[in-house]
């Protein structure tokens, strides 16, 4: 689609017939980079991710993986889950419950000798943030805990392509940060392609560079997510939404004198006022602001009493039925903004028009990341 | 005068060998019921179930039939492992496998039903072959379950006294266990001896009821 395409590692077409109801038909190529499979519920999301794993059969199709062939219908190829190098993260966790933290991170490592495993446990640990939890029995982990320890029990054999299939779902707010952090870091590390399920369009704007748009078992747009949700295709997808969030992480950068306020820097973003925060400057918060919370305006407003106007680029704009989503661009963070159907014309708001944020302190939801 | 307990002891010896070849065969069988679909599983299932209802003298008289000197499999037997059961202690020790089968069965499969199949599936994905599954994943998980099959097995098979009967008649020094030896002590007034071996055998079995209700799944025991 673009120059700067990273070139193909999966390759994958599976068709199989899931129900009288549901036919999955989809086509999936992916480079090194986050791929997200986006698509309302009953859409196939899920199948299509275990026919691509091989946990399900597919009737037909074929799914090429690093130049190895994993599945071919014609040609009767079909190799053993054992063998395909593929790693896959669940929506529950499937820990195993009678192995510790580090047991489970290097069930995948049995071939390796001691000191090779003990390395890459470390490795991997430390990219997934679980290095201090290796002791520990899993039933004692939290459900964010809980997802880290089995992404890094994902990569410990070096897998060629990681499946996460709606990991965060059941998550809390900072445990969903934390994780979808974690995979921008692994796809840096690992340079393997991750395709993630999610009917989110959170996640999907600010995690992929690559959007799969799935409806009724078939692929009907796919391009950059911002583009595709924004785009024809991504309307019906749209009215399944339910409440849009913007999720980031961020530093407590300030208290008011009097203590009436605080500021939250963003990461790669702007400072929002919040309400008083009990923390200490420094400290690692996730940040929530549900879409209908966020206005719009062309320009800066004086006299308002939201106390935050933040200049932004709107980068797409999906109208669905009577509401609209806004996606803006404020340095390196992307905000959803939900209106009325009819808002984005009266702005004039388009793709490459500034717009202005604006956004309650009392609107933003604050937790602390630490811990 | 010392009371004689070797049929205690034999009974212990043939209840520990009927226990190990019900896990041989039983362990595979359970596994095969809880994860495979295939043809006739329903009639299969209800035929290794058939010794908990069936009369110890039918069983008895099926064992005969099919492990006498005279049949195919009796005659084979014999003639290529030297082995009679007919009459030996080790007929006793198919009677008490055949008819403690069952009791192991059940629970054995339960506990592999209970065990999370996409949990063997992860185990795959991360580079496992079935065998290295089975050994990881799925006996770790479902052992408490084959455990307490294992002692409902070994107490069923200590108290088994009509198959082995049939098969293995009541000779005493040589295929007469404790429930053999207790029939024939009440037969012959020797309560004392009676006693005895009921108070010996009842030790025993609640001693492996005992370990059931500790080991079970379901009290105190991790999902």
């Amino acid at each position: 689609m673009t120059a700067d395409e990273p070139p193909t590692i999966l390759d994958a077409r599976v068709v199989r017939r899931v129900h009288p109801g549901l036919t999955v038909d989809a086509t999936i190529r992916l480079g090194a980079e986050i791929g997200v499979l986006f698509g309302p519920s009953g859409a196939g999301k899920s199948t299509l991710l275990r026919l691509i794993a091989g946990l399900a059969r597919p009737g037909d199709g074929r799914v090429d993986l690093a130049g190895r062939t994993l599945f071919d219908a014609g040609r009767r190829i079909d190799v053993p889950l054992r063998e395909r190098r593929i790693g896959m993260i669940f929506q529950d966790d499937l820990l195993f419950p009678h192995r510790d933290v580090a047991g489970n991170v290097g069930f995948g490592l049995k071939g390796a000798g001691r000191a090779e495993r003990a390395r890459r446990v470390g490795e991997v640990a430390a990219l997934c943030g679980v290095s201090a939890l290796l002791g520990r029995a899993v039933a004692t982990l939290s459900g964010g805990e809980r997802q880290r320890v089995g992404l890094a029990r994902a990569l410990a054999p070096r897998p060629r392509l990681l499946l996460c299939d709606e990991p965060v779902s059941a998550l809390d707010l900072p445990g969903r940060r934390r994780l979808l952090d974690r995979l921008g870091d692994v796809r840096r590390a690992e340079g393997i392609p991750i395709l993630y399920v999610t009917h989110s369009p959170a996640e999907a704007i600010t995690l992929g560079t690559r959007l799969f748009l799935l409806e009724a078992g078939r692929i009907v747009a796919e391009g950059v997510p911002a583009d595709v949700l924004a785009g024809a295709g991504g309307r019906s997808a749209l009215l399944h939404l339910e409440g849009v969030r913007n999720a980031f992480g961020g530093t407590v950068a300030k208290h008011a004198p009097d203590g009436e306020w605080s500021r939250v820097a963003l990461d790669g973003g702007p400072s929002l006022f919040v309400a008083a925060l009990e923390l200490p400057i420094g400290a690692r918060v996730d940040v929530e602001v549900a879409g209908d919370e966020v206005m719009l305006a062309v320009g800066p407003i004086v006299g308002l009493s939201a106390r935050n106007q933040i200049a932004g680029v709107v980068e797409a704009v999906a109208v669905h039925g009577r509401e609209a989503e806004v996606v803006l661009r404020v340095g390196e963070t992307r905000w959803l903004a939900s209106t009325l159907a009819s808002t984005p014309a009266a702005l004039g708001l388009a793709p490459g028009r500034p717009a202005t944020l604006i956004v309650k302190a009392r609107s933003v939801r604050v937790e602390s990341a630490a811990g | 005068m010392f009371p004689d307990l070797a049929p205690l002891w034999l009974s212990l010896k043939v209840a520990t060998a009927a226990t190990v070849g019900v896990a041989l065969v039983g362990a595979p069988a359970a596994l095969l019921l809880a994860r495979r679909r295939f043809p006739g599983k329903a009639l299969a299932a209800g035929l290794l179930t058939l010794p908990l209802v069936l009369p110890p003298t039918v069983l008895g008289y099926v064992l005969l039939q099919a492990f006498g000197r005279r049949t195919w499999l009796g005659g084979w037997l014999e003639r290529s492992l030297g082995v009679t059961l007919v009459f030996h202690w080790s007929g006793a020790v198919v009677a008490a496998a055949v008819t403690a089968f069952p009791l192991f069965l059940l629970p054995a499969r339960g506990a592999f039903e209970a065990v999370d199949p996409r949990l063997e599936d992860a185990a795959r994905l991360l580079g496992r072959g079935e065998a290295s599954v089975f050994l990881a994943v799925t006996l770790p998980l479902a052992w408490r379950g084959l455990a307490a099959g294992l002692a409902l097995a070994f107490a069923r098979a200590l108290g088994d006294f009509g198959a082995t009967m049939m098969v293995a008649g009541n000779i005493p020094g040589l295929t007469q266990t404790a429930a053999l030896a207790i029939y024939d002590a009440v037969q012959i007034g020797d309560s004392r001896r009676a006693a005895l071996l009921s108070l010996g055998v009842s030790t025993i079995s609640i001693a492996a009821l005992a370990f059931v209700q500790r080991t079970a799944p379901g009290r105190g025991a991790r999902s």
